[in-house]
């Protein structure tokens, strides 16, 4: 039971972003989409049945809103979770880029993946304007994270800032 | 070995899978009604208590902001109320001002006090009236009370005023009732009092004291003060007489200086 604490507290991050910081962090409607992030990040340092049921539940938390999406949503981040983590099994990792490459792609078929779900009207339109900057967007605090991840910003590199 | 570890992660994940693709597929059916009742579950026991807490933020940033608001417009208010409490005491003064009657032979200019001068008690001013208004040095000044003083300085847009509270500022007054002469001028720490009245002099408390007109500087008849008291000391030749000035020095604002109407 302990166990699972940190994912209660990952979703809670989640539901903590979409309710009060998702406004104030997004630009021109353009938001970071942490859910993805959290999957391929679990998909990465976990197991892959861990990856599998923490994007399931991460869908259902994302979804709650919306009754009727919530299963679509539960399965596209359950495959998030399950694809991120074959990929890591065959690919090297090793690397800041691939691993940044893998969270953009994850995004980007997460985000194409929503516009179908929510069935959205303009549908290539709204994949340049939305989808596209949203996975940009999305880059920066998995950079970030990964940076921090790798001891390259350490809490001395960020007092030295100021 | 390793195909049997290999078949059997496999097929763990693989019922893992399986399980959640059949919850996923039960969602998005609406089978029982599940699809509903897990979101109701998720945003009772997640989100809920988030939107309370945005909820309550929000309203404490406007209670905040709208403190901030009535604070301002409070002060605005109360800027306002004395503005307007200042311009009806202005009114009043001035309504008192209107059947205001110039001495014989002198025309008044209005005049409004800038700036005034003085350690405990004024002793001079200065008013927005100048040589453009055609006031000159030795003017007398007055208000509605009496008289206030002369013009000591002039410059095109102001003049300076030596009222009488000034030590150095000599008036020659007479009783109003028995036409008895004296100098009435201000002593630092006695107040205003009558000099060189004689003991023998017809005064009493309360009697009006006026310019005599006297001196060239100011007009006959301009009210000065009243006795306050009177003392007739022995084996001297003048009484010691206190006055009460009729102007209140301390409030002066609407002046008026006395120019001399040449025939």
């Amino acid at each position: 039971m302990i166990r699972l604490i940190p994912y209660i507290l990952y979703l809670l991050l989640l539901v903590m972003h979409r309710v009060i910081f998702k406004d104030l962090t997004s630009i021109a409607g353009v938001s970071i989409s942490l859910s993805v992030l959290l999957v391929v990040l679990v998909a990465i340092y976990k197991t892959e049945i861990t990856a599998l049921w923490f994007g399931f539940f991460v869908g259902l938390v994302l979804g709650a809103g919306t009754p009727e999406q919530v299963g679509w949503y539960a399965l596209t981040l359950t495959l998030i979770g399950i694809i991120s983590y074959q990929m890591r099994e065959r690919l090297n990792l090793d690397s800041l880029k691939a691993r940044l490459l893998m969270v953009a792609g994850a995004c980007l078929l997460f985000n194409l993946g929503s516009l179908l779900i929510l069935r959205t009207d303009a549908f290539w339109y709204r994949s340049v304007t939305v989808a596209l900057p949203g996975t940009i967007y999305t880059m920066i605090p998995a950079w970030l994270f990964f940076l921090f991840k790798e001891g390259k910003i350490t809490k001395e590199n960020f007092r030295s800032i100021f | 070995m390793s195909l049997v570890s290999s078949l059997l992660t496999r097929g763990r994940r693989n019922v893992h899978l399986a399980l959640c693709v059949v919850l996923a597929v039960l969602l998005i059916a609406g089978t029982f009604n599940l699809h509903n009742r897990v979101s109701q579950a998720i945003v009772s026991a997640t989100y809920q208590p988030f939107f309370l807490i945005k909820t309550s933020v929000s309203e404490l940033v406007r209670s905040v902001d709208e403190r901030d608001e009535l604070r301002q417009a409070l002060v605005d208010a109360s800027v306002r109320l004395s503005m307007l409490e200042e311009a009806a005491r202005e009114s009043e003064r001035l309504r008192s001002v209107l059947g205001f009657e110039p001495a014989v032979g002198f025309q008044i200019v209005p005049a409004r006090v800038v700036a005034v001068y003085g350690y405990e008690l004024p002793v001079s001013a200065v008013i927005n009236c100048g040589e453009n208004d055609s006031v000159a040095v030795d003017q007398p000044i007055i208000n509605r009370d009496g008289l206030v003083g002369r013009v000591v300085s002039v410059t095109p847009g102001f003049a300076t005023i030596q009222l009488l509270t000034d030590p150095q500022n000599r008036v020659a007054a007479r009783i109003d009732e028995s036409r008895e002469m004296g100098i009435v001028r201000y002593q630092t720490g006695e107040g205003m009092v009558l000099d060189n009245f004689p003991v023998q002099g017809n005064i009493k408390i309360g009697d009006g004291i006026l310019s005599s007109g006297l001196g060239g500087v100011y007009p006959a008849g301009l009210r000065v003060g009243t006795v306050e008291g009177v003392e007739r000391p022995e084996k001297q030749p003048f009484c010691r007489v206190t006055l009460n000035p009729a102007v209140n020095f301390h409030n002066i604002e609407e002046l008026f200086v006395l120019r001399s109407v040449k025939p």
